[in-house]
């Protein structure tokens, strides 16, 4: 029986992990971590909504519950890096710093010094001696989001639900009566949620309309308002009429050009090769030269690889071609159950 | 919610009474005509609605020439300061619509004391040569105090009395809100000595979004909403007639059985207020012991956190509102509780109780239980008993 703290976001996946702690004898504590309250246009934040249904769980189990208050910290760490990356031409991943920067850190230190031994939440992993595993649930396994949490970190971290799968979770929040049992989940980036990314960015970027060009041709094809909202692989969005779509292929924030193609198979699309920076590994590095997998995306399929060290870099060998790979977004490495770590593409 | 319902937050809301909801529901259907529509069936609208005017003004000894319909008292409050330009003079427990509108003029904010009582001389030190309109509830919407409107009313006419000796043609107005205290206490407006008054027809078992202004011959409104002139040129739209008529069986009934129902209530309170006291000697009771609405019980529980209460009573279907920093309201501790000194670990753990139609002595006691097994339950967890 260990003191734990448990991040509460008033959703069914912590409140049954809350809840199962209860019941496995540990002395639990329920945490809702306020990062970000600003309603957007045309969505309101549901935040006081949420903390008053994580409350209200906390309250059902009988634990004691506090608000930790990350809003200035989420802010700087996660949203400024977001607005930055997409600024400078990438898709960064504002969930995986999230995860790096406040859940296993800020959450962490922060419950340490209010006398927490361990914190919680629920996440779809496993840990295992402060490695992390892939969770039962296939689908919902979310490693992917995880792969820069530290060794120390996930040493001091419980994932209750990673031997679960999701549909099983409802249930057994139905089961013991959890008032958020039929919430419905939320989507997409927490703060960013139904609005979508691109209208939270105008919020924030000034616009600056550019050419779309073909790569072939060089033609310009048409007009948008501001290569940062596109990114590679994109084929909605770039209204440009008639015939077979176009896909976004790569962009100059210099020039604000956006360039497209027509052709699935253009090269452009497809990497075989990719150069990562900014590498984590969570129990030391692979030798360069290692067989790994490797996943690209949240929920994409594993694929074959080879990781050479180029410095503080890595080339990643792809076994097959993979669409769509933009310059910010993670490149994760596993061992068969194993996240061993990852990079971030160049 | 399968279990039975407890409501306890009758200051919040009221369900529409069958008798108002009865009278209503022609004039959502069959007799939907535009009132100021020129056919027979339209003039047979206009007549019904003119005479619910006259119904509700007649029940505060007002003509019906002087109500202005709106949607709502948080309206009739706007469109009442919104008729005056110079200085306000307001107290610190005072509904938000009311801190609101006061903040778009020069205004000065008085204290009131421990129990939620305005001192009518210092209402009078607060008036200045350009004050306009002093403006204070009937009854606090929190803590039900009952202020002594009489006493103001005094106040305010002898400033204007002054003010005609001396030549001045700044006239002063006293504007109280009665919504709260409508079902339960005589709101003539003679006898009360306003010059306007709001009402809001939601806290008497009426429908939400209607409500009135009253204001004497002397005062000239102003418009804030303009458009086909209806309520003469002073609340243009087309008139909420089912609502209206809905406002004038409310408030009949409410007049009708106000000196009873307040009786019934004023038992059940004290009952439940007894009970709790000797269940939690430390628990704070807030409000004028006796100058306090009947169905009022503002509670505090101190050092217990009211929303985890709130929320164990909602489990068992008691309905109660909270005083106190909860996420419902994003965190912000209530202004009156602040105003009438109570500690913060006091008035975090308060509990506003308001009794109505849907209260009896069955209610009630089980209430009164279910609100000590749920008090008990924190102060065993936080470990303070």
């Amino acid at each position: 029986m260990s003191r734990v703290y448990v991040g509460m976001s008033g959703g069914v996946d912590s409140s049954l992990t809350a809840a199962l702690l209860v019941e496995q004898g540990h002395e639990v504590t329920g945490v809702y971590m306020k990062n970000w309250t600003q309603d957007l246009p045309g969505m309101r934040c549901p935040w006081a909504d949420d903390l008053a249904d994580a409350k209200r769980v906390a309250v059902q189990l009988g634990i004691d519950f506090k608000v930790f208050d990350f809003e200035k910290e989420y802010r700087q760490k996660v949203v400024d890096y977001m607005i930055n990356e997409y600024r400078a031409g990438r898709t960064p991943n504002p969930d995986i710093m999230c995860n790096q920067e406040v859940k296993f850190k800020l959450f962490l230190e922060t419950a340490r010094e209010d006398g927490a031994e361990f914190i919680a939440t629920g996440h779809y992993a496993k840990t295992e001696n402060g490695k992390l595993l892939q969770a039962t649930d296939g689908v919902k396994d979310q490693t992917y989001f995880l792969y820069r949490v530290t060794k120390e970190a996930l040493d001091k971290t419980l994932f209750p639900l990673g031997e679960l799968e999701k549909s099983r979770v409802r249930e057994m929040a139905e089961e013991r009566g959890l008032y958020t049992a039929k919430k419905k989940d939320s989507q997409g980036i927490c703060f960013v949620g139904q609005v979508g990314i691109r209208e939270f960015l105008s919020q924030y970027v000034e616009r600056t309309s550019g050419n779309i060009v073909d790569i072939k041709t060089r033609e310009v094809l048409g007009r948008h308002d501001g290569a940062i909202f596109y990114t590679i692989g994109q084929r909605h969005g770039l209204d440009i009429g008639g015939g077979l779509p176009y896909y976004v292929v790569g962009k100059d924030m210099d020039t604000q050009e956006v360039f497209v193609t027509k052709n699935l198979n253009d090269e452009a699309l497809w990497r075989r090769e990719l150069q990562a920076t900014s590498v984590h590994w969570i129990g030391g590095s692979l030798p360069s030269g290692s067989r790994v997998q490797v996943r690209l995306r949240h929920r994409g399929a594993l694929v074959g690889a080879k990781v050479h060290s180029e410095g503080d870099n890595l080339r990643v060998m792809l076994d097959e071609p993979e669409r769509a790979v933009s310059p910010g977004q993670s490149v994760v490495f596993y061992d068969d159950q194993e996240c061993k770590g990852g990079a971030i593409v160049l | 919610m399968n279990k039975e319902v407890i409501y306890l937050d009758h200051a919040a809301a009221t369900p529409v009474d069958r008798k108002v909801l009865a009278a209503m529901q022609p004039f959502l259907s069959d007799a939907f005509y535009n009132p100021s529509a020129p056919y027979a069936p339209a003039i047979e609208v206009r007549k019904a609605y003119e005479r619910a005017k006259q119904t509700i003004a007649s029940t505060f000894g007002a003509s019906a020439d002087d109500i202005v319909m709106t949607a709502g008292a948080t309206e009739s409050i706007n469109l009442a300061f919104h008729s005056i330009s110079g200085h306000v003079v307001v107290t610190s427990i005072e509904h938000h619509a009311v801190l609101e509108a006061a903040k778009r003029h020069e205004h000065t904010v008085v204290e009131v004391d421990g129990k939620g009582m305005v001192d009518p001389e210092v209402v009078r030190r607060a008036i200045r040569d350009d004050t306009e309109l002093v403006s204070v509830a009937l009854a606090n919407n929190e803590i039900g105090t009952v202020q002594p409107l009489r006493a103001i009313a005094e106040v305010v006419k002898t400033e204007r009395e002054k003010r005609l000796q001396q030549g001045s043609d700044v006239p002063i107005y006293l504007h109280t809100d009665a919504s709260q205290g409508v079902g339960q206490l005589d709101v003539h407006v003679s006898r009360l000595g306003v010059d306007l008054m709001t009402l809001n027809a939601a806290k008497i078992y009426g429908p939400k979004q209607v409500g009135l202004l009253w204001a004497a011959h002397s005062v000239s409104l102003q418009p804030q909403i303009n458009g086909g002139g209806q309520e003469r040129g002073l609340r243009s739209g087309t008139e909420n007639v089912a609502g209206v008529i809905g406002f004038a069986k409310a408030i009949e009934l409410a007049a009708e059985h106000r000196v009873h129902e307040a009786e019934r209530l004023r038992k059940l309170r004290d009952d439940m207020q007894v009970k709790l006291l000797e269940a939690f000697p430390e628990a704070v009771v807030s409000g004028h012991p006796k100058h306090r609405l009947a169905s009022y019980l503002h509670i505090s529980f101190p050092s217990v956190d009211a929303e985890r209460v709130l929320f164990i009573l909602e489990s068992s279907g008691v309905l109660v509102a909270t005083g106190s920093a909860c996420a419902a309201n994003k965190g912000t501790r209530s202004h009156v509780l602040e105003a009438i000194g109570l500690e913060p670990s006091v008035a975090d753990g308060s509990l506003r109780i308001t009794l109505g139609h849907l209260s009896d002595e069955t209610t009630c006691r089980k209430a009164v239980e279910l609100i000590i097994e749920a008090v008990r339950r924190e102060y065993s967890r936080t470990g303070v008993l």
